[in-house]
């Protein structure tokens, strides 16, 4: 634009014109002086012009906004300390949001790695005993060959796993796959192949366990070597970014990422019970129409059968997305909306400080307006400085939620599917900055409009001291109040959700998790595992004898014992169902006669089993009440399917997961169990168990060193484990909630302390008129009750309704527990007391003739 | 100090209008345009005669106006303004636009001439 050139000499041309007009009006007879002041006075107020001209080529906000955020960055070097405070209460409020959303982003928003993830589906039949989905194997397969709706259609199932190599055994979190598993995840492979769907015995390693395990030899690939109970060769290494992202519904247990994928184990081989389905929607198809047609299939298959459901009798077939995500989703919802109340309380502050501030710096706008700056310039300046200061805050927000976030994956990678995939992209710098410049504008908001109001003129006559008058003060006092009722709906959540976890954590008498040690052995190789074996191995038997015997040598073991997990679903009809024909899924455990002792369980009624005693077996009460009712158990039989009779009842104990009824189970003395694949040891010490992990596993490994060791720990350790995600919100949710504690009372201080400083004169007069100290101080606690009473109460009838969506995070407590609720509202007024103690102490001890001569 | 937002706003177009027309009769430098403007319209320019500048730039960034610096008789250096083809034609085109708006305004920008 060859025109723009006009704007260099504008300066030029404004000089001319004016010296023009001065040069006319001398001729119509005025002094220079006065000529020259005429002639300014016509043309008006020479910067505006010059900045409305350049403007126009620039346009204004542009110009302006640069211009603001100088002045802004000027203001803000000179006042380090209180930008400081400002920048660092933001970056708590946008550090907050800035972590929840990233880990929302990835794990709710951001789609699957595999192509075309969003037809991806999830088909299983909900468990109300095991607490899971699961697919009868059998049943898969038809569906393979008989379902219309999918593309493709794959299984999979955990299933840990020993690889034994020359170089020893190594431990993996496996899973067996089947049907179009790879074709699915579109996996390819990076050494080597990945098998086919007719290969069997074959492995195919990630490409950090070829790493750690391997070290990443080549050679590795195409050799033989013992899986399990057989040979396997290993086919091919997955590339380094190929994740598993299904359901793992055995991540609270084993929380390794999937480290090796198997082909379909042989029979009676893998666990059962695991088996889970996803699928590919066929182009055009819905989930809907898939649901229906997998219904009305499966209603066809169990009729096939004679009408055993086998557990699929309620299938379902919901997107993989959704269902991955099914048990954290609420919760980072309510994580984000606790999250928007941090940052809102954290602009609340903000606003205040400012607040108080802008009295200070009425003057200034004065000044600046007398110098022909309009009033919305002054507000449009302030809204950039607090902009500016705001985006600051977003800057250190950032660093801090890159430190949470990463401190969280470490702490509990398996709280929430997809954790460990939390990074911060170019989504969560967008929604930073977002969040940031909105923020700046809001806090900014309040002190600007006190200044639309504000009488500058007299800002001007008063000289350096003014106040914020009635309405600034009315203001801040209103803020105040919204930041503690904000908080008290944090509080309230938090102290609900450490409620629950008290609860969950409370053991029954005799039952100490801290003084029990646990770890895992799964038989591998013969001699142990013999193929299709259908008597007692006496291999097993000689190793657990051994077992057990060095398990109480260990000095501080007071017993011990082994349970093995045979089934997962034993499918039997209860006596106590009223019509025959429905079958029910418990866990079925041999276990030797320690294991009881060992863990601590106590006897509700029977007996215990006898050393030796066979055909006889124990239940749990879930497992009593499920099967006989409210009958006597004692003395029945149920068949397993051998008649066994039924010695005694146990109390249900929370032994492997704390935050869920425990399921149904029945105890059979371990002799009755012909081959075993694996088991728990449970051993109690008589004090705690930590140090003694390390000594009874080095006994265990000894005894036969081809037999690995693994999961050694407490039962406390494992228990806490089992409840990681809620661990995982409790945390959050606490540091939010101290976060608004922190922010309130600052906020509370704050004006307290400006309260007392705008009237120390009257203050000064009061004593002077023989207000003792204790009067003065009183009188600056009871000014701020009213607030926080009516606070505190709109506090609490905000958390009423919300308390509700805490729903399924709580455990055994109502939303509205009231003791909760008491607590918080006497917590906070204590803690508001306490915030005016030192203003209240710094009235009181106003000196009354200095405080007369206060400007 | 500061002027009514809403004269400035009802101003502006008219004022475009008057400084086109303006320079119709040749190239002139700001206070010129100024001194024209006021003579032709007493009563409607009770704007500060800065505003012309912002004005002048907008028509300059349409390309209605042109200017060129050049000396003026006293040897001071200012720009000289003048209509582009492109102005003319729109001059046209938004006198006849306005007299169809408003006889009122017809009136004010061309006293003299009265009706088309």
């Amino acid at each position: 634009m060859r025109n723009r050139r006009a704007l260099d000499s504008l300066a030029g041309d404004i000089r001319d014109h004016l010296e023009r007009e001065t040069a006319d009006n001398i001729e119509r007879g005025m002094s220079p002086a006065e000529a020259r002041a005429a002639a300014l006075r016509k043309f008006g107020n020479v910067p505006r012009v010059m900045e409305e001209t350049r403007a126009v080529w620039h346009g204004l906000w542009l110009d302006q906004l640069l211009q603001d955020l100088r002045y802004g960055l000027r203001y803000l070097r000179r006042n380090p300390r209180f930008a400081a405070v400002v920048v660092l209460t933001m970056a708590l409020g946008i550090g907050v949001n800035t972590a929840v959303f990233s880990v929302v982003n990835t794990v709710l928003l951001k789609p699957l790695d595999y192509p075309d993830a969003a037809r991806l589906v999830w088909i299983g039949a909900y468990d109300p005993n095991l607490r899971r989905d699961f697919v009868n194997k059998d049943d898969f397969f038809e569906w393979r060959r008989q379902a219309r709706s999918f593309s493709s259609i794959a299984a999979f199932g955990y299933q840990p796993a020993v690889l034994t190599t020359p170089a020893g055994p190594h431990q993996a979190t496996a899973v067996y796959v089947a049907g179009d598993f790879w074709r699915i995840t579109g996996a390819r492979p990076a050494i080597g192949e990945l098998f086919r769907e007719d290969t069997r015995d074959s492995i195919v390693l990630t490409w950090d366990f070829f790493q750690r395990e391997f070290a990443g030899d080549r050679r590795v690939v195409g050799r033989t070597v013992d899986l399990n109970a057989r040979h396997a060769r290993i086919a091919g290494v997955l590339p380094r970014g190929f994740r598993f992202q299904f359901p793992m519904w055995w991540a609270a247990d084993h929380p390794e990422p999937v480290e090796a994928y198997l082909t379909d184990p042989r029979p009676g081989e893998g666990i059962a019970g695991t088996t889970q389905v996803v699928a590919a929607l066929r182009p055009g198809a819905t989930v809907a129409q898939a649901g229906q047609e997998m219904q009305a299939l499966e209603r066809h298959l169990i009729a096939e059968r004679g009408g055993h459901p086998r557990g699929m009798a309620d299938l379902q077939v919901v997107p993989l997305q959704a269902e991955l995500t099914a048990g954290s989703r609420g919760a980072l919802l309510l994580l984000s909306g606790a999250g928007i109340f941090v940052l809102l309380i954290a602009v609340v502050n903000v606003a205040n400080l400012l607040l108080a501030r802008s009295t200070l710096r009425r003057r200034e706008v004065a000044i600046r307006a007398a110098m022909g700056a309009g009033r919305s310039r002054a507000i449009r300046q302030w809204l950039a400085e607090s902009v500016l200061q705001s985006l600051a805050g977003g800057v250190a927000g950032l660093l801090l939620a890159y430190w949470a976030i990463q401190a969280l994956i470490r702490i509990s990678p398996n709280a929430v599917p997809r954790l460990s995939e939390t990074a911060i992209d170019g989504r969560v710098l967008a929604f930073t900055f977002g969040v940031s410049v909105l923020a700046g504008i809001l806090f900014g908001a309040a002190p600007a409009l006190t200044l639309r109001r504000a009488n500058l003129h007299d800002a001007l006559k008063n000289g350096a001291r003014s106040s914020a008058g009635p309405i600034g003060l009315r203001l801040r006092r209103l803020l105040v109040a919204a930041e503690l009722s904000l908080s008290i709906v944090l509080l309230t959540g938090a102290g609900l959700m450490l409620k629950s976890f008290a609860l969950m954590t409370a053991h029954a008498p005799g039952f100490d998790p801290a003084k029990v040690i646990v770890m895992n052995v799964r038989f591998h190789g013969p001699p142990y595992i013999v193929p299709e074996s259908a008597h007692e191995n006496p291999a097993q038997r000689a190793y657990l004898h051994e077992l057990l015997r060095r398990t109480y040598t260990v000095p501080g073991v007071q017993s011990a014992g082994v349970s093995c997990w045979i089934l997962v679903d034993g499918f039997l009809p209860f006596p106590a169902d009223p019509t025959p024909g429905p079958t029910h899924v418990f866990r079925l455990n041999a276990v030797s006669p320690g294991y009881f002792q060992a863990l601590g369980m106590t006897l509700r009624e029977g007996r215990w089993l006898a050393d030796g005693e066979s055909h006889a077996a124990l239940l749990n009460e879930t497992m009593a009440r499920l099967a006989f009712g409210s009958a006597d158990p004692v003395g029945r039989q149920i068949s397993l399917p051998r008649p066994v009779t039924i010695a005694g009842v146990v109390a249900d104990g929370r032994y492997s997961r704390l935050d869920a009824a425990p399921p149904p189970e029945v105890f059979i003395p371990l002799e009755d169990a012909i081959d075993l694949y694996g088991f728990a040891i449970a051993a109690r010490t008589r004090t705690r168990a930590a140090a003694l992990v390390p000594v009874l596993e080095k006994q265990i490994a000894a005894i036969d060193p081809s037999q690995p060791v693994f999961d050694a720990g407490t039962l406390e350790a494992a228990l806490a484990q089992s409840i990681a995600p809620r661990r995982f919100n409790l945390f959050l949710l606490a540091v939010f909630a101290a976060a608004a504690l922190l922010l309130a009372v600052v906020g509370i201080y704050g004006v307290a302390s400006y309260s007392v400083a705008e009237r120390t004169r009257e203050i000064g007069v009061r004593m002077a008129l023989g207000a003792r100290r204790g009067q003065v101080a009183s009188m600056v606690i009871r000014e701020i009750i009213p607030i926080a009473a009516a606070a505190i109460a709109a506090g609490l009838a905000a958390t009423w309704p919300l308390a509700r969506f805490l729903g399924t995070l709580l455990y055994g407590v109502s939303p509205q527990d009231p003791a909760t609720l008491v607590a918080v509202a006497l917590f906070l007024a204590a803690v508001t007391v306490l915030a005016c103690l030192v203003p209240a102490i710094k009235a009181a001890t106003i000196d009354p003739t200095a405080a007369l001569h206060y400007d | 100090m500061s002027t009514k937002e809403p004269s400035v706003e009802l101003l502006q177009g008219t004022l475009d209008l008057l400084i086109l027309r303006t320079l119709l009769f040749g190239p002139l430098h700001g206070h010129a345009i100024a001194k024209a403007i006021e003579r032709n319209s007493e009563d409607v320019l009770q704007v500060e005669q800065g505003s012309l500048y912002p004005a002048l730039h907008r028509l300059l960034k349409r390309g209605w106006i042109a200017a060129r610096e050049g000396a003026s008789e006293n040897n001071r250096r200012a720009n000289f303004y003048r209509l582009t083809p492109q102005g003319r034609k729109q001059l046209h085109l938004e006198t006849t636009k306005w007299e169809k708006i408003s006889r009122a305004i017809t009136r004010i920008l061309n006293p003299e001439a009265g009706r088309p």
